[in-house]
């Protein structure tokens, strides 16, 4: 009978040992060998300033420069967006790009450099934050901040919008003393700006859209200088790094937008009856910087010009000099300055000049009724000049839609359909799916005005 | 040896190969061919019944339902791999060839598809240890893939049973919701029999897609060298000879045949036939088997040898040669220790022909080429304007002096040039010992190892298309092994007088392992050698790669089987597992009774009549590794295609938008079957019956969560699928005497899936294009075809445009189903005087397939039906109008009798008569438009999947011959095929069963996939 306990023991000896082969059980696929864990800070903030730029780069601009009078939606989808018939679904990329891409890699970018002391790390990724959250801001409005990209909340709420420029500002304000003048940690950006500049500009694009004049004034003051621009990098001529214009107008989606017949090229074409050309301003070398009118090239009778200002290794500006010079022209022109705020609109001009050859500098007496530049008055006529001189400088830029909605559509853009152009964005199909609680229902409407601008 | 322990037969230990019950010698000896009792391939109430564990039992007492297939019958059917071998055999057990490439993989569906990212694919387990079915690749390009499964020699299989419900395969667990396929291999016999048999296969395309030979090369009814079209002129118009310059550049093929610039075509030959000479061979294969088999008292020895060495129906490098040895032994030391051991060995080579949506793939430039494109030469030497020349240059129609890379491979580059090996050797071992320590107990320890290695080279030489035209290679290296340990006490008590239990108790681990590491290799300093070496290439165009997993598996089951008074039959079981893939143990629970209702209630006719019922619950396992959120390399997209792409701007790993889930579970699939087995007639006919219906509960898949939240979307347990459906199988003996037998037998299968629900996140993509896909959608059954479709008004009408076209829908959707309504076998069995007959049919009906390709040929214009013809008066050529809203009469010119005849098709949307032609087959009419709809075909069909007839010859002639025996064979195999025609929505020109992805979830789409076969199959073998 002994023989009977062999039964169990042998099997106890191999159920034993081959559970010891089976100890790592609970352990062995927590983390994937084939892929990382975690990353460096340093490493990860390329990443999130790639998110940046396709935000204010790509499908965003696109539809705001539609709103804007800058393009025309002209083949397949891109009709129906020239009639402002958008749904909420057309909307998701651009906001998955900011959050998951963007923001929350921009807070584990700054948790994990606070963590390590590197506080210019830490402030770049801070800057980097409030300018996806100040673009989303200004196109949604109420957006989820507070517990946005937190892994212990499921279903984010809402903020408002005044409280996101809030942090935003709060943000820069922390950032600015600790970035020095240096362009640190800024791969997906052409070099030699100065981050604490961008900053500067940043918070006084937020307080412009307050109307807090003399407080953009004293930001942009400190903002971008000359030849410090922050420009998003497209240094190869291949996919994945050129030009994401030319990537949709040329390579991807061709023909889909066109600028034929868009307001910024009427205000430009001497052939246009609205054209903006006087004794001291000849914008055709810039008509053709910014558009393509070759028929055996275009895809219509005038598309944006991806042989030009988006060409597959043309940069794109994100935070400028000429638009922190007209941001000063404006807040001076504001508080009736002519003087200052003229000198600013001549810098803008002269930098134009370097690059056009067709822009000489305005005297205080071109402006004012029945002056070359006409207006009600010199203020009147100054600041007009210096909204649309921002309206035109800034071609393909989102910021415009903001001062389009803030000066009540002082320059009058057309609209494609209907009676008001679109007043924001629509909250993403992806939010009102999963988190619908929170989107602001009541605001489901293309021609709501934000908070900001109402 | 027998072994009875009370009243209760012992549960024989087949699967082991320990000991037998009588019943098992019966099968035996049926195996062996002294087949007293004919029965048909399908058996669904057989003597004996594999259960999960391995084990058998009598099948009278399991409560669900079972096929079997002897391995008779999957050597009968001639196919090199046993899952092909397995089509038609057993009820709701689909099988799919992947194309009809030696080797090719094969797609296995029992009862309908249960999970949405995981595999759908069954557990395979032989001779009681669970081994690799793998079939790792299969995308829209490149080559076709095996499956691992048909490593094993089809002739060293005595017995397969298919587990297909819950109940069934409960101890399996995670593994076990496609259910289980359990394969026994063969055992030594008594005596000494030596067994050598030969065969020799001839294979064939059986079905090719026809192609225009009335218009050439070209557009707008013009010749267009190079031109990817075939809308050019008429070739019967043309003069009658080319007109060359050949005063500069040419091209000189390998064999001094030279092409000179053409300045205006003339030549009215058509290429067609020999262009198809040029693709299709007629296949050949030798199989040559041996085997030994021996037995005494003390044990037992199977041995065998194999070689199956086949050339494909591709011209080119088509081959597949699978070389198997395998030693089966026994050892019973003494009365109470039996020793086995279970081995095999398999070195697999073949080579693959690229296909698919691949510029380097063989249909793809095969069947774009223009009539009146000559491709048989491929391969020479461009010479230049200056008379300097480039060897190795490729000629194609894209190309026809070669003085550049074609856009599409020559088919004969792509057939002859072009390297796609791979090489696999496979060793399964199972070494097991059996103790029975006490009069009613024993136990089993078994230890299995499965280890194949896969090297893969893929090579493209200097001068293919596409990117690879400046040479191209990948070597891979695969490594998968699983590594199990079993234990199992078995034990039967007698409760009382008219209880008794028998008690299963069992421990499994497994370790399953799987390595792959290769690299990539661009731009060939050397091109004019093939060398499948990293040295040819400098150090920025390598791209090395590998990759890892590993996954642990353990549980502790037990069954418990009841009989009470021999007729009411209770089954309980249970199995807790633990995972390296999930948190916490998963239980699988599982129940059935069975009641064999004849021995109460005696009917008229019927001799033997039982009623099932069973209940179970399985799993699928989590993936490995979605506990954790990756880091990723940064890279940002639009919808619209534009990208940041990190490594252009020096680089980025940041957190993935993906968020792991911690708290994964299995997938809980849990199914019902009630069942009847009846035989009439004293068992001349019998029958089986089951109805099934599951549900599948948390299938995983990566759900959407806000944006917000700093992830798009997680992994979740998140779908609910369900399946119903119903079996049948019947086996009717006709005639049963001495000298003839004549069976009838069949078996039908239904199935119907539902995706209940994806929580929110609409459909999932499984296989295919951006607008062509099998996906799974909401409220339709898994695989779902999806793309383009037409608008239309609320009644289902096309809403047409001015001309009387029909228009694109703004949204795509569901555009058809590949899931069969039904698919059965029947067949007819006839025994007399050493004749045996086998025919058997097979049937897929109600499933619909993508015709990719058939929509891309109208865009080329080399479909058959792009080359009609209309002719009409003038009536009418003002009135059909293009697509463009041109009539006929705006664009052609009358003849002499004021008749018009133009290239085209007259169709009718609804609106009238219109006027298809190349504008309407190169944008919305072809399959580079959006509305891939159009190209959902019905790709039911019915088949004579084999037709068998084997001689034994007679006694007497064997005893001059000095043999015990031996047997003549001829197996006809997809001799006849039947499928809808283009009238009814079906597709000329390819045998539907074919899957572009292989064995993938996603099912139905057909695009440049190399075709599938018919062989004729004959064989000698001689017992020694």
């Amino acid at each position: 009978m002994k023989k009977k306990f062999l039964v169990p023991l042998m099997a106890g000896i191999l159920a034993l040992s081959f559970n010891s082969c089976q100890k790592d059980i609970k352990n062995i696929n927590k983390e994937n060998p084939n892929q990382f864990s975690d990353s460096d800070p340093t490493l990860m903030i390329t990443g999130a300033q790639m998110a940046n730029v396709l935000f204010n780069e790509g499908e965003a601009a696109r539809l705001a420069g539609i709103f804007n009078g800058y393009f025309v939606g002209y083949d397949r989808q891109y009709v129906s967006y020239q009639d402002y018939n958008m749904t909420s679904g057309d909307f998701d990329n651009s906001w998955a790009t900011l959050y998951s891409e963007g923001v929350a890699q921009c807070r584990l970018i700054r948790a994990k450099a606070d963590a390590v002391n590197n506080k210019t790390l830490s402030a770049v990724a801070s800057i980097t934050e409030a300018h996806l959250l100040l673009t989303a801001s200004s196109l949604w409005g109420d957006i989820p901040n507070t517990e946005a990209c937190r892994d212990d909340i499921a279903k984010p709420k809402y903020d408002k919008m005044e409280d996101v420029h809030a942090y935003c500002i709060q943000l820069l304000d922390d950032a600015i003393p600790n970035v020095g003048g240096s362009s640190a940690y800024g791969n997906a950006y052409v070099s030699g700006f100065d981050w604490a500049e961008v900053a500067n500009t940043l918070k006084a694009r937020a307080l412009m859209r307050k109307k807090d004049y003399a407080g953009a004034l004293a930001a942009a003051l400190n903002g971008v200088s000359q030849g410090k621009d922050l420009r998003a990098k497209h240094d190869q001529e291949t996919p994945g790094a050129w030009n994401l214009y030319y990537d949709f107008c040329y390579w991807n989606r061709g023909g889909y937008m066109s600028c034929d017949g868009s307001h910024v090229s009427k205000l430009m074409d001497t052939a246009s009856s609205i054209n903006r050309n006087n004794a001291k301003t000849d914008e055709m070398p810039r008509f053709e910087w910014y558009f393509l009118s070759d028929p055996s090239e275009a895809y219509s009778p005038l598309d944006p010009n991806f042989y030009g200002i988006y060409y597959a290794t043309t940069p794109f500006d994100l935070v400028t000099y000429v638009e922190n010079e007209l941001i000063i022209a404006e807040c001076y022109a504001r508080q009736s300055d002519n003087d200052k705020a003229l000198d600013h609109l001549n810098n803008v001009r002269a930098e134009h000049d370097a690059t056009y050859g067709t822009f000489k500098s305005y005297d205080i007496a071109d402006f004012g009724p029945g002056s070359m530049v006409n207006g009600s008055s010199v203020n009147d006529a100054l600041l007009m000049e210096i909204l649309e001189e921002k309206y035109v400088s800034l071609f393909g830029q989102i910021e415009t839609f903001s001062d389009i909605r803030r000066t009540k559509n002082a320059l009058g853009i057309p609209v494609n359909t209907g009676s008001k152009l679109p007043a924001r964005f629509l909250y993403p199909q992806s939010e009102l799916t999963t988190n619908r609680d929170n989107v602001p229902t009541d605001q489901l409407d293309l021609f709501l005005d934000l908070d900001y601008f109402k | 040896m027998k072994v009875t322990l009370g009243k209760i037969p012992v549960l024989a230990l087949l699967g082991a190969g320990i000991f037998a019950t009588s019943s098992v010698d019966a099968q035996v000896a049926s195996a062996m061919g002294k087949n007293s009792e004919p029965q048909g391939d399908t058996v669904n109430i057989g003597e004996v019944t594999i259960t999960a564990t391995g084990l058998t039992t009598s099948s009278r007492k399991t409560g669900y339902g079972v096929s079997q297939v002897k391995g008779k019958s999957v050597v009968s059917s001639g196919e090199s791999g046993l899952i092909q071998a397995l089509s038609g055999k057993a009820s709701n057990v689909q099988i799919t060839r992947s194309t009809g490439d030696p080797g090719a993989g094969a797609y296995i569906q029992i009862r309908g598809q249960n999970t949405v990212t995981g595999s759908n694919q069954p557990l395979i387990v032989v001779d009681g240890i669970p081994v690799s079915n793998s079939s790792i690749g299969g995308d829209i390009d490149g080559v076709v893939q095996q499956s691992r499964l048909n490593d094993i020699n089809p002739a060293d299989i005595e017995n397969i049973e298919i587990l297909k419900g819950a109940a069934a395969a409960a101890i399996w667990g995670t593994r076990a919701a496609n259910g289980v396929i359990m394969i026994t291999t063969k055992k030594g016999k008594k005596g000494l029999k030596v067994e050598v048999s030969s065969t020799y296969m001839l294979d064939e395309i059986n079905r090719e897609f026809a192609k225009q030979s009335k218009y050439g090369q070209g557009v707008n009814g013009n010749w267009v060298a190079n031109n990817a079209l075939s809308w050019g002129d008429r070739i019967a118009d043309r003069s009658g000879t080319d007109e060359f310059n050949t005063t500069g550049r040419y091209f000189e093929a390998a064999d001094g045949d030279k092409y000179y610039p053409i300045v205006k075509k003339g030549s009215k030959q058509v290429y067609n036939d020999a262009n198809r000479n040029q693709v299709f061979r007629t296949g050949t294969t030798w199989n040559n088997n041996v085997s030994i088999s021996s037995g005494s008292d003390k044990g037992s020895v199977f041995f065998s040898l194999s070689d199956w060495n086949q050339k494909g129906i591709l011209n080119g490098n088509s081959d597949y040669r699978r070389t198997t040895g395998r030693l089966n032994l026994d050892y019973n030391a003494t009365e109470k220790v039996i020793f086995s051991l279970k081995s095999t060995l398999a070195k697999v080579s073949s080579n693959r022909i690229q296909m698919g949506s691949n510029l380097n793939g063989l249909y793809l430039g095969y069947l774009r080429t223009p009539a009146d494109f000559d491709n048989s030469d491929w391969i020479g030497t461009y010479y230049n304007d200056a008379g300097i020349g480039t060897p190795g240059s490729h000629r194609g129609y894209r190309r026809y002096l070669g003085d550049a890379v074609p856009a599409y491979n020559n088919p004969g580059w792509t057939l002859n040039e072009q390297v796609n090996s791979s090489d696999v050797t496979r060793f399964i071992l199972a070494p097991e010992v059996m103790y029975k320590w006490a009069k009613n107990s024993n136990f089993i320890a078994r230890v299995g190892y499965d280890e194949s290695s896969d090297r893969r080279i893929t090579y493209f030489p200097w001068r293919s298309a596409s990117s690879n035209s400046n040479g191209a290679f990948t070597d891979n290296l695969i490594r998968e092994s699983e590594l199990s340990l079993h234990l199992i006490n078995q034990s039967n008590h007698k409760l009382t007088k008219e209880l008794s239990l028998n008690a299963t108790l069992g421990y499994l681990a497994t370790d399953r392992n799987f390595y792959s590491i290769g690299g990539s290799a661009l731009n060939f300093i050397i091109r004019d050698q093939d060398r499948y070496g990293f040295f040819n290439a400098t150090s920025e165009n390598m791209t090395p790669f590998n990759s890892v997993s590993q996954v642990l598996n353990n549980r502790f089951y037990g069954t418990f089987d009841f009989a009470f008074m021999d007729k009411l039959f209770l089954n309980l079981g249970t199995a807790a597992e633990q995972s390296s893939t999930f948190a916490d143990r998963f239980y699988s629970p599982s129940a059935s009774l069975s009641y064999e209702f004849t021995k109460d209630v005696k009917i008229p006719t019927l001799s033997y009549g039982k009623l099932r019922a069973s209940w179970g619950q399985v799993g699928v396992a989590p993936p490995a590794y979605i506990w954790g959120t990756n880091y990723v390399s940064a890279s940002s997209a639009s919808g619209w295609g534009e990208v940041m792409d990190a490594s252009y701007f020096g680089g980025s790993i940041y957190r993935s938008t993906a968020r792991g889930n911690p708290d994964i579970r299995p997938e809980i699939k849990r199914e019902m079957e009630l069942g009847a087995d009846l035989k009439f007639l004293d068992g001349r006919i019998s029958l089986g019956a089951t109805y099934y219906q599951n549900k599948i509960d948390g299938a995983i898949l990566a759900v959407a969560v806000p944006a917000s939240t700093g992830y798009t979307n997680q992994w979740a347990n998140a779908a609910v699928l369900s399946n119903k459906g119903y079996e049948l199988d019947f086996n009717l003996a006709v005639i049963k005497n001495d000298k003839l037998t004549w069976n009838i037998y069949g078996n039908l299968g239904s199935n119907k899936n539902l995706v209940e629900s994806l929580s929110g996140v609409g459909n999932v993509f499984l296989a295919g294009f951006t607008g062509s896909s099998s996906r799974a959608v909401e409220g339709h059954q898994m695989g779902a075809l999806w793309g383009g479709k037409w608008q239309r008004d609320a009644d289902g009408n096309l809403i047409l445009d001015a001309n009387g076209f029909p228009q694109q829908a703004a949204e795509e959707g569901v555009i058809g189903d590949p899931n069969p309504t039904w698919r059965g076998g029947f067949g007819t069995n006839l025994t007399f005087k050493g004749i045996t007959m086998n025919v058997l049919f097979e049937a897929c009906q109600g499933n619909q397939m993508w015709g990719g390709t058939m929509g891309v040929l109208n865009y080329f214009g080399t479909a058959e039906h792009t080359g009609n013809e209309i002719t009409v008066d003038a009536t009418k050529a003002a009135s059909l109008k293009n697509v463009y809203g041109e009539s006929i009469a705006d664009v052609a010119t009358a003849d002499a009798n004021g008749q018009y005849t133009v290239r085209g098709n007259i169709e009718n949307f609804g609106g009238g008569d219109v006027w298809l032609e190349q504008g309407w087959y190169t944008g919305l009419g072809g399959g580079f438009g959006p509305v891939s709809e159009q190209f959902i075909y019905d790709a039911s069909w019915v088949r004579l999947r084999e037709l068998s007839l084997s001689y034994e010859l007679p006694a007497n002639l064997c005893r001059k011959l000095h043999i015990p025996g031996a047997s003549l064979g001829f197996t006809g195999r997809n001799l006849m095929l039947w499928t809808k025609s283009p009238e009814n929505g079906g597709l000329e020109g390819l045998d539907p069963e074919t899957n572009l992805t292989g064995v993938s979830n996603g099912r139905g789409l057909d695009y440049f996939n190399n075709p599938g076969t018919k062989s004729y199959i004959f064989s000698l073998s001689i017992k020694l």
